[in-house]
């Protein structure tokens, strides 16, 4: 059966132009509201906790477990670049907890915890932890779901870490000034780096903790919201 | 360096939006990304490239349009452009408490990522004529 087909080629340099809208990072966030959707429909509330490397993030999570899961179902899901210590540091108090690795990257993303998620048994909680990759720029642009944002610094950082990394601030609901205690020895002023915050965040909770002595850490679960069921 | 991984979302989608309208070559791509974003538009480029090559985007040029946020409050109305507070920080945001009434000020703006035109060479036309 004779069929003939006319090819019609661009000329070279025949150029068109498609005029959009796209959000770059919207595969992100169509994961992050699936995540936020799922949580929800299990009645599981989430933290992001994110904070500069050894702000104390590991151990503030564990301190404010320690205190909760006695009333809460909790689950700690620890992102790292490599290694389980902070998991194996957590699993020490017997909740469930799932090790993210990113590997090279320098944040958690939305698909990650979808698949973080999935090892865990949420018509059985009521509460997770998610600790973000230790680092105060990147994890701001990758929200990942959660419904309540902690971020952690300590006065070892010095005193420019909020000045210096504003965004990370802006949708924090609490954010932890950790190592008080060692605040006289580092000639930081904690109200400094409040004052810092207030300006950024008027509506942020500013708590100071020590996880060494404990201090602090009742407070940041009421500001959290945590504080009873 | 999360660039990379914007990079990497970016070249997905043009990759998906060249296949739906059959083209086989981007030439150029237009974004928008608001100042209070933190990207380096510098490593965002350069990422771009690396993620490029092998690609119909390979040689692709991007151009990007940045954008200034600004302050209001919800109390009294009061806006402001947002500006740079401190430049020896090379960024800052300003006091987000109203000047004139004291109430807290909002950002609006400033948080855009998006491609806005995509440039591209025109797919060939393949016109079919049946005998029936």
């Amino acid at each position: 059966m004779a069929k003939h087909v006319d090819v019609v080629t661009s000329s070279e340099g025949e150029v068109f132009d498609v005029e959009l809208e796209v959000d770059i990072l919207k595969e992100n966030q169509r994961l992050a509201n699936e995540n936020r959707a799922r949580l929800e429909s299990n009645g599981v509330h989430a933290i992001d906790v994110m904070g500069s490397v050894g702000s104390g993030k590991t151990s503030l999570i564990k301190a404010m477990v320690s205190q909760l899961k006695k009333s809460f179902r909790i689950a700690v899901i620890e992102g790292d670049v490599t290694t389980t210590i902070d998991s194996d540091l957590i699993a020490s108090e017997g909740v469930p907890t799932v090790q993210v690795n990113t590997g090279k990257e320098c944040h958690l993303d939305a698909n990650l915890i979808r698949k973080a998620l999935d090892k865990i048994a949420l018509e059985r909680l009521d509460l997770i932890f998610i600790e973000n990759v230790g680092n105060l720029i990147c994890p701001a642009e990758f929200p990942l779901g959660s419904d309540r944002r902690l971020v952690v610094i300590s006065v070892t950082e010095g005193p420019y870490m909020v000045v210096k990394h504003p965004m990370m601030f802006l949708d924090a609901q609490v954010v932890a000034i950790n190592k008080v205690d060692l605040a006289a020895a580092m000639e930081v002023d904690p109200n400094k780096l409040r004052a810092d915050v207030a300006r950024l965040n008027p509506k942020a909770n500013t708590v100071y903790t020590s996880c060494r002595n404990g201090t602090g850490v009742a407070d940041v679960v009421e500001k959290l919201g945590l504080n009873r069921r | 360096m999360h660039e990379f991984s914007i990079a990497s979302s970016l070249a997905e989608t043009l990759l998906d939006l060249a296949k739906k309208q059959g083209s086989t070559k981007v030439l150029e791509v237009y974004l928008k990304i608001g100042k209070l974003r933190v990207i380096s538009l510098d490593q965002l480029t350069f990422s771009y490239e690396i993620v490029a090559k092998g690609t119909i985007l390979e040689g692709s040029r991007l151009t990007i349009e940045e954008t200034a946020g600004s302050v209001k409050c919800l109390n009294c109305n009061y806006t402001d452009k947002f500006e740079q507070e401190d430049l020896s920080f090379h960024f800052g945001i300003p006091p987000m408490i109203c000047p004139r009434c004291g109430a807290n000020l909002i950002l609006e703006g400033g948080d855009e990522c998006l491609i806005t035109k995509v440039r591209m060479l025109a797919p060939s036309t393949v016109a079919e004529s049946s005998e029936a």
